[in-house]
């Protein structure tokens, strides 16, 4: 088997992408320089209502920057169509494309959908209003998508953890000595200083973002929105008592809190157990106060309601802060054990996190419980909670679903840098954070191995970020 | 900069304007075929409902009008020179320059980091390039102008130090530095209140005079319109449709939607018994879903079918009056004068029992001037000083007063969100007013229930209509299943005259005269007795006021309630309200049956508030009450009597006694009673404010 080369038999695309993107650099500089130096445009009516735009310098280099922009954006769509459908002949670049087939059908399917029905579809379906959105929306759905189908060894060339003989930090396309039938013959991104593969790795690291980093931020916001509420709404004393927690928490530097987290002798008293059974109380305290609230007034219905929500929330409770052989081990329907690492990067994550999200809650109430419907439900003798949950969340929802999209970002760094100090998840795990750590050991010989997952972190982030904005301009709009 | 050269012709002449705003889905044309002209020196009224594009225009002429908004037809001459045609750079100097803006809120028109006088001189620094010397001498003099006292120390504070009737009347400082040509007002007194809003509207009309400034009034109240304007222009869903001088279209009006307005709006004489307002009916349309022909046709009463629905209508002039226009096929074929034909004719309801009293009610705060540790000295606030009146069984009893003067408070603790510091209040002879709501029955709660001023605020964006109501309902123990609560629900729609598909929508689908209805059925959900509404109409429109008045009306004579009716608007009060208070700074001035608060003798603070009133009515003539100054603090209350900082009879009363002692409360006749220093002789004197000069 020969190497492969990054971009194969459809080599001579590259040209052509590099003089677009060199182009779309000139245009947009010269955009800017254009815009700073001539007078601004205006919109002429002109007789018979017709209407036009004088065009000017400034009009043409923003076509520039348009035209330049879409020639990218369509060279680098043929990389990947070509790569679907040549596979290795169209080299890593084909190869990682096929490999990701399923991923493309799934955003395919997702955007073509959401597109047809956005208009009933509140404001997701706004979201395909704005270009930064979609961008924003399909890079997250592709790190998503890349997560879970990854969790079905459907993308993956290799065993994540599996170790290749002679690929000890092997170059990309390295193509694996000895391979067997049904074996894929390449390292698509080498081999890492274990002689794992990169690709792999990168594909099962998707996953434990995915499935940590959305859980711990709606644990953190659980917390946030529970302690947040009645701060914003009582204020004084109790307002004046969580606030100094919550900056007593942000004060404390984060770094020596997760040090001191995972320290041996630290989790032999338990102590991270114990933060756990109080965190992990906030769902429930949060789903049993909002239906008492909302049912109090049937009492049949109230309690059966109750019982169908909570029951289960008990029993996962349970479960999540049991385990057997620790300082917490007297319940006997333990049902699953969280990993006692996962647990303390759980713990400390939605213990840093949530007191911003108090900060938001409460200065949202502090707005919203002076609008007249507050006012209407306190004169018609509403209990306190009913009115902080069904009168004054659901009106702050619109900034609370940004910053939970901005939270998730957050959170996946935090993840990185936990797994970078190697603190928490196993020294094995395939996570984003702990991989760059063992590459940047030698990083200034082998560069391939640290690059992609970063490279995945970095997008995952801005994809974060781009949908947060989209979802912020689009909730701003009409 | 020098200013443009202008010749005799009309300062702003607008000739078949037509705006449009692009949204997402659709063109939405705000403004259609809208021609009006401002002659030099020239008060140029624009009156309309919201969202009749009103405000639109006056962007148009800033051509400031966004992102989304263009004039698509039309043109906007200034002196002559088309401003669609103009660079940015000319536009740039003729805005603030020549053309000068007052918009509504004058707290958003003012740079909070930045000192009045700074603000002030920077106007003529940028658009003539004057010293700062100069500038600062010109700055003063135009503070002066505005009446402001102590003009140094106003131009050396910063806005939040000012009060809302001193910033808008540095906002109209700011508006005249560069003597502009042309002043664009809207809706400069909205946020005011009435007596401040009086001393505003003179001092425009006189710095009109003065600076000979052609002005474009922007308003959606006639009365104010009628104050300060020569001409005037009704605006409906985006056309104009009636143009005229004001006695043209106040006294032989030519339009249908003018004829209604004027219906709608309580003049003196209506009276909710004998001569009930007619409500325009129907909806006002949207503005993609304008009928064909007449906009007005749908609600029109002299409509015609094939004929008013047939095209687009042009203005037409009205024969004989100069510069008199309207959009209508058929105004020469309508008799105007013919009476109204008046609305069925109510029983006046006799008033019950007593079910609310109030005693020697008192409600203090206690503010600490330092909130973290809670030392320093602590002020205390007398929110309400010893209130007391009774109210009974199906009878209105009108609460009148300034922002500050308490009613909100007294509202608060007569529900129970606050409790009473001192004094008693007795609803069926049991006390209540150390009872919090929390520690009320159900019975109780639902029997004092209140409506609120803000129709966008009064219900929860994020619940549908049905669910709010039925909400209610599941509180008040109301209904044994969900199935029973849906049905009552319904009939609570009925009862507000809502369809009830509304049911299933959400508040922002609704309008701002729907939604009021919703929160009237809220109220009654548990068959509340006593309603304390607190300014229901004053945020709708003047079409929908009527309305809702009349349902208002309507649910208490059948539900025999006990209305409490908070407002300012003495118009609407003389309308409805069988007895009236009328509060000052927690002080209740003076109390008695409508007649006898709306004649004399008055107390000198009723007397200020009905001349400030605009009333929309040529034949009224009105004395001329300007109060000076603001409404003192409540945190810094003056000695003595609460009004003397304001009261033009002080002189009356000997001995400095209205500085020192808070007057005694003095009965008058039976039911009236003042709370006022003045002698009988004195009191003798007082002559009606109002007059409705003999036909």
């Amino acid at each position: 088997m020969d190497p492969l080369s990054w971009t194969g038999s459809i080599a001579f695309l590259n040209p052509l992408l590099f003089a677009a993107l060199g182009l779309l650099a000139i245009s947009i500089l010269l955009w800017i320089v254009i815009g700073a130096v001539t007078p601004e445009n205006r919109a002429i009516t002109n007789e018979g209502g017709t209407l036009s735009l004088s065009a000017g310098p400034q009009g043409l280099a923003a076509l520039a920057v348009r035209i330049t922009f879409l020639a990218s954006a369509v060279i680098l769509l043929a990389y990947v169509v070509l790569g679907l459908v040549m596979g290795t002949g169209a080299g890593i670049i084909g190869a990682i494309s096929q490999r990701m087939l399923p991923v493309w059908i799934a955003l395919i399917l997702l955007f073509t959908l959401s597109i047809s029905f956005k208009r009933r579809l509140g404001l997701y379906g706004k979201l395909f209003d704005s270009p930064i959105g979609m961008i924003g929306f399909g890079l997250v759905m592709f790190w998503v998508f890349t997560g879970i189908f990854g969790a079905f060894d459907m993308i993956v060339t290799h065993d994540s953890l599996a170790q290749a003989s002679g690929m000890k930090n092997k170059a990309p396309g390295t193509p694996l000595r000895g391979a067997e039938d049904g074996d894929f013959a390449w390292y698509l991104l080498g081999g890492d200083n274990l002689a794992r593969d990169v690709f792999s790795r990168m594909v099962k690291g998707a996953w434990e973002v995915v499935k940590i980093a959305p859980l711990a931020t709606i644990f953190a916001f659980m917390v946030g929105i529970t302690l947040g509420l009645p701060a914003g709404y009582y204020g004084g004393k109790l307002d004046t008592f969580l606030s100094f927690l919550a900056n007593l928490i942000l004060a404390f530097p984060v770094i020596l809190l997760f040090y001191l987290l995972v320290t041996p002798e630290i989790v032999a008293t338990g102590l991270p157990q114990y933060m756990a059974v109080v965190l992990f109380a906030f769902p429930m305290v949060f789903f049993g106060v909002l239906l008492n609230a909302r049912y109090r007034t049937q009492p049949q219905k109230n309690l059966i309601i109750l019982a169908v929500v909570l029951v289960p929330l008990f029993l996962m409770y349970m479960s999540l802060i049991n385990a057997a052989g620790s300082k917490i081990d007297f319940w006997p329907l333990d049902f699953f054990d969280v990993p006692g690492g996962i647990l303390v990067v759980f713990v400390s994550v939605v213990f840093v996190n949530s007191p911003t999200v108090f900060r938001i809650v409460r200065g949202l109430t502090m707005d919203i419980k002076t609008r007249d419907y507050v006012a209407a439900a306190q004169t018609r003798g509403e209990r306190p909670w009913y009115i902080m949950l069904w009168e004054v969340l659901p009106n702050a929802r619109g900034p609370l679903i940004v910053d939970f999209c901005l939270r998730i970002g957050y959170t996946t760094i935090l993840l990185g840098t936990l797994g970078f100090f190697g603190l928490g998840l196993p020294p094995e795990s395939p996570d984003w954070g702990s991989t760059i750590n063992e590459g940047r050991k030698l990083l200034s010989v082998y560069l391939h191995p640290a690059l992609p997952p970063a490279i995945a972190l970095l997008s995952l982030v801005l994809g974060l970020n781009l949908l947060a904005d989209g979802l912020r301009e689009e909730s701003l709009r009409d | 900069m020098s200013k443009l050269e202008h010749t005799d012709g009309p300062i702003l002449e607008i000739d078949r304007l037509s705006i449009s705003f692009f949204t997402r889905l659709r063109e939405i044309p705000a403004v259609m075929d809208f021609s009006v002209s401002v002659m030099p020196g020239e008060a140029v009224g624009l009156v309309g409902e919201s969202g009749c594009g009103k405000s639109t225009v006056a962007l148009g002429v800033m051509q400031d009008l966004g992102k989304n908004g263009r004039i698509v037809g039309g043109s906007i001459k200034f002196k002559g020179r088309d401003l669609g045609e103009m660079s940015v750079e000319e536009l740039r100097d003729i805005r603030g320059n020549e053309i000068a803006m007052i918009y509504q809120e004058p707290m958003a028109s003012l740079n909070p980091a930045m000192k009045i006088g700074k603000q002030l001189m920077e106007v003529p620094m940028i658009h003539e390039g004057v010293s700062e010397d100069e500038a600062y001498q010109r700055a003063l003099e135009v503070v002066t102008d505005v009446r402001l006292p102590d003009p140094e120390r106003m131009l050396n504070s910063y806005p939040h130090q000012l009060s809302g009737g001193q910033q808008q009347r540095i906002v109209i400082a700011m508006a005249l530095m560069s003597k502009p040509a042309l002043l664009i007002l809207d809706e400069p007194t909205t946020a005011l209140d009435v007596t401040v809003e009086a001393a505003v509207v003179e001092l425009v009309k006189d710095l009109g005079k003065k600076y000979g400034t052609s002005m474009l009034f922007i308003s959606h109240n006639l009365g104010l319109v009628l104050e300060t304007c020569d001409r005037l222009c009704v605006m409906y869903s985006g056309e104009a449709v009636e143009r005229g001088s004001i006695e043209d279209v106040f006294d032989e009006m030519q339009h249908p939607y003018t004829q209604a307005l004027f219906r709608s709006i309580p003049l003196p004489g209506a009276d909710k018994n004998a001569r009930p307002l007619v409500a325009i009916p129907g909806n006002f349309p949207l503005p993609h879903e304008r009928p064909p022909g007449c906009n007005f046709g749908p609600r029109c009463d002299y409509f015609e079918a094939g004929r008013c629905d047939a095209g687009d209508i042009a203005m037409a002039d009205v024969p004989g009056n100069d510069r008199h226009a309207t959009r209508c096929l058929k105004f020469q074929e309508i008799d105007w004068n013919a009476p109204i034909t008046v609305g069925e004719q109510k029983e006046k309801t006799a008033p019950g029992k007593v079910v609310l009293k109030m005693d020697q009610l008192k409600k203090y705060y206690e503010v600490a001037s330092n909130a973290l540790f809670g030392g320093g000295a602590k002020k205390v606030v007398k929110a309400n000083e010893t209130l007391s009146f009774e109210a009974r069984e199906s009878e209105t009893l009108a609460i009148v007063g300034e922002s500050g003067c308490g009613k909100s408070t007294f509202a608060k603790v007569l529900m129970g969100l606050e409790t009473a510091t001192d004094g008693e209040i007795l609803l069926d002879n049991q006390n209540i007013e150390q009872t919090p709501i929390e520690a009320r029955d159900t019975k109780t709660i639902s029997d004092v229930q209140m409506v609120f001023q803000n129709p966008f605020d009064t219900l929860n964006p994020s619940m549908t209509v049905g669910r709010q109501i039925t909400r209610a309902l599941e509180i008040f123990g109301i209904g044994d299943s969900d199935a029973e609560r849906k049905a009552r629900m319904l009939e609570l729609l009925d009862l507000v005259k809502l369809p009830r598909a509304f049911a299933d929508r959400m508040p922002r689908q609704l309008s701002g005269g729907q939604k009021q209805r919703v929160g009237i059925a809220r109220a009654f959900a548990g068959g509340a007795r006593i309603v304390v509404a607190d300014e229901p109409v004053s945020a709708l429109d003047v079409s929908v006021q009527a309305a809702v008045t009349d349902l208002l009306m309507e649910i208490q004579r059948n539900e025999k309630t006990t209305l409490l009716f908070i407002s300012h608007d003495l118009s609407i009060v003389r309308y409805l309200s069988d007895r009236v208070m009328v509060m000052y700074l927690g002080h209740v001035v003076e109390l008695g049956d409508t007649n006898q608060v709306f004649s004399p003798p008055y107390h000198p603070y009723t007397e200020a508030l009905l001349s400030a009133v605009p009333i929309a009515d040529t034949s009224v003539e009105k004395e001329h009450i300007v109060l000076e100054g603001d409404i003192p603090s409540a945190m810094n209350p003056p000695p003595g009597c609460p009004f003397q900082t304001r009261c033009r009879w002080k002189s009356e009363v000997p001995g400095g006694l209205c500085e020192s002692e808070v007057p005694p409360v003095r009965q008058l006749e039976a039911g009236h009673q003042i709370k006022c220093h003045l002698s009988d002789e004195v009191q003798e004197r007082m002559t009606p404010v109002i007059k409705i000069a003999a036909e």
